[in-house]
């Protein structure tokens, strides 16, 4: 069979051109994006403005740096960006399985991996695209209100958080193939925001996890990063996010019997 | 803080992309048929919402079909 | 006539169960075979291990005499309850699935306009599926299932959501499509039955019960017999316990079959009159379709 990845992703992109994902989600990451820096820089402002202050209080906040106001906008998406991610997509493969809409798929001559990979590909676009389009609003703010930041480790910075984006889109996809949707987010949930909370919180004691991808890349950021465990802890997420998305494709094709008819 | 010194050309493009969203946010719910929820109470959430609005009803309000 | 498909002891079980029991029968090429069951026979099961949807837990299928597991290639399928992505376009849709069904890119769009004319959607190509109602759905269903001209077309109660003109219209389409395309369609109606299918195959918790022509069928179930309109229920069961031929009882009629002209109905006048049981009505009928698809299914209950 020639491959039908083209025609599958036609059909994921008109649906997600349709359903308005992809101008919300850009959005979503743009809104951040921008908010963080602004708020940060007239917080001191913005309390004055609303709180009755004595005339002549100052408060000592502290001088931000460029790199952490960066850092504090990922640490935003850490949390509201992957809520929106594992929710926005945990049904991309269960839904039509549960819905039916499937059906018309599965009794055809279709390549699973060329059905896995068009869900891959418009979640990729939609989530990388938008991580980068708000990152870089932000770092054009981040400029302005604070002062610049070195272009050679931004570049390290972005494409290390990218590797964090593959793994939890491959996380979304691998669940939502082998579960239903409703399970599929809870596992998600559990995968990207729990044992992110537990590493932080136990970290200390290994040096080497995909969940410490987003602390590393902010390593990359001040130049500080520490080269072998960030090496290793990128070799095991690439090779977590081939193996999940392996299983996509195989729980895809062995969960054609649970489609509804 | 007054009036001139806000920098209006910071804080723009932050009010446009916020009723954008919330533009997206109505036309959708005026054209899909079901949500989860009553239809007037998703369009409360979504005008009064703020921010986060417009994301609640994307996420949780929106059925897909 | 040359077989097109055949299934050789094709079962599928879920745990103890089995939903499909060893099943054999052939498709001939160009004809049309009607599954007859009631709910829960088998029929969905079956079509689904057809149509690539399911895998048997034994048995094969050998299409045009080869064994395959993959006929897909060559198959159209209509699921009872079609259900499509309500944002594309009924000509998106159908577009996509000739392609993804191996039509030429080129020609797809074109196919699909040609369908969806064929299946009455011709005015509604441009609109979004969503909007449908459930014969435009049905017919829908029906344009992917033939856009890519398969060999096999495998309908799953193609007809029984619809209403009477509905039902009529894609009967009358199915009929069209039967000069070019082998038929295996399921129903729980009999009478849709009727007009356009070669082969009848009746299911019961899974087996064949019974398989022959409608012709061959009738014969063999439409004994005539003699119905007998009691007053009431108690009586029609009181007359079943006496009556000296084998008789059976439905509400408040019985039924005695005739065969070898045996007994005549002065026979069974004369037991009635002896009964002195409240009688409306004797008559000397033949079982109608529905009758004989009661008796099918119920056969070794």
């Amino acid at each position: 069979m020639v491959s039908n990845f083209s025609i599958l992703f036609q059909k994921e992109w008109r649906e997600n051109v349709r359903n308005f994902k992809i101008l919300w989600i850009p959005l979503v990451f743009l809104l951040f994006g921008i908010t963080e820096p602004l708020t940060n820089y007239y917080l001191p402002q913005i309390l004055n403005a609303v709180g009755n202050m004595p005339e002549g209080t100052v408060f000592p906040f502290p001088e931000f740096t460029p790199e952490q106001i960066v850092m504090s906008t990922v640490s935003q998406y850490q949390f509201i960006g992957m809520l929106v991610i594992t929710l926005g997509f945990a049904g991309i493969i269960s839904r039509e399985r549960k819905n039916g809409t499937a059906t018309f798929l599965y009794v055809r001559p279709i390549s699973y991996t060329s059905y896995v990979y068009s869900k891959l590909s418009i979640m990729c676009i939609l989530v990388v695209g938008s991580v980068i389009l708000g990152l870089l609003a932000n770092l054009y703010y981040t400029n302005v209100l604070f002062g610049a930041v070195d272009v050679g480790a931004f570049v390290g910075f972005l494409g290390t958080y990218i590797v964090w984006l593959l793994f939890v889109v491959s996380i979304v996809l691998f669940t939502s193939a082998a579960f239903s949707t409703a399970i599929a987010s809870i596992i998600s949930l559990a995968l990207v925001l729990f044992v992110q909370f537990i590493d932080a919180l136990l970290g200390a004691y290994w040096t080497i996890s995909p969940w410490k991808i987003p602390m590393y890349a902010g390593y990359v950021l001040n130049g500080s990063v520490d080269k072998k465990p960030f090496i290793w802890s990128l070799i095991i997420t690439l090779l977590a996010i081939v193996l999940l998305i392996f299983g996509a494709v195989y729980f895809a094709k062995r969960n054609i019997s649970k489609t509804k008819i | 803080m007054d009036f001139e010194s806000i920098p209006w050309m910071l804080i723009l493009p932050l009010v446009v992309i916020q009723f954008i969203l919330m533009l997206v946010a109505i036309i959708d719910l005026i054209r899909v048929s079901n949500t989860n929820g009553p239809k007037w109470l998703w369009a409360l959430i979504i005008v009064l919402g703020n921010l986060i609005g417009p994301i609640i009803y994307f996420i949780i309000g929106r059925r897909n079909e | 006539m040359k077989t097109l498909l055949h299934m050789q002891d094709l079962t599928k079980e879920y745990g103890k169960e089995k939903a499909v029991d060893s099943l054999t029968f052939s498709l001939l090429k160009n004809t049309s075979t009607a599954l007859i069951g009631p709910n829960g026979a088998g029929k969905t099961t079956t079509l689904s291990m057809l149509a690539g949807l399911l895998k048997q837990s034994a048995g094969t299928i050998v299409f045009d005499g080869e064994i395959t597991e993959d006929i897909q290639k060559v198959i159209g399928f209509l699921p009872q309850y079609p259900k499509f992505y309500s944002w594309l376009t009924a000509l998106e849709f159908t577009e996509m699935a000739a392609k993804l069904s191996g039509v030429d890119a080129k020609i797809a769009k074109q196919e699909a306009e040609k369908t969806l004319e064929f299946v009455g959607l011709g005015d509604a190509k441009n609109k979004k599926t969503g909007t449908f109602s459930g014969g435009m759905k049905q017919r829908l269903g029906l344009a992917q299932a033939i856009v890519h001209k398969p060999s096999l077309l495998l309908l799953d109660e193609p007809v029984s959501a619809l209403d009477p003109i509905g039902r009529r219209e894609i009967m009358n389409l199915l009929k069209e499509l039967q000069t070019t395309t082998t038929i295996l369609y399921s129903t729980h109606i009999l009478n849709d039955a009727e007009e356009m299918t070669d082969q009848l195959v009746f299911l019961r918790k899974g087996k064949l019960v019974e398989q022959g022509s409608m012709q061959e069928v009738r014969e063999k179930y439409a004994n005539p017999m003699y119905k007998i309109y009691f007053i009431s229920t108690e009586e029609a069961a009181k007359f079943v316990e006496i009556s000296p031929w084998p008789a059976r009882q439905e509400d408040s009629i019985a039924f005695i079959h005739i065969e070898e002209e045996k007994p005549v109905m002065n026979e069974v006048l004369h037991v009635l009159a002896e009964s002195h049981l409240s009688l409306l009505k004797v008559e000397r009928a033949t079982a109608s379709l529905e009758e004989i698809f009661l008796q099918v299914v119920n056969n070794g209950e």
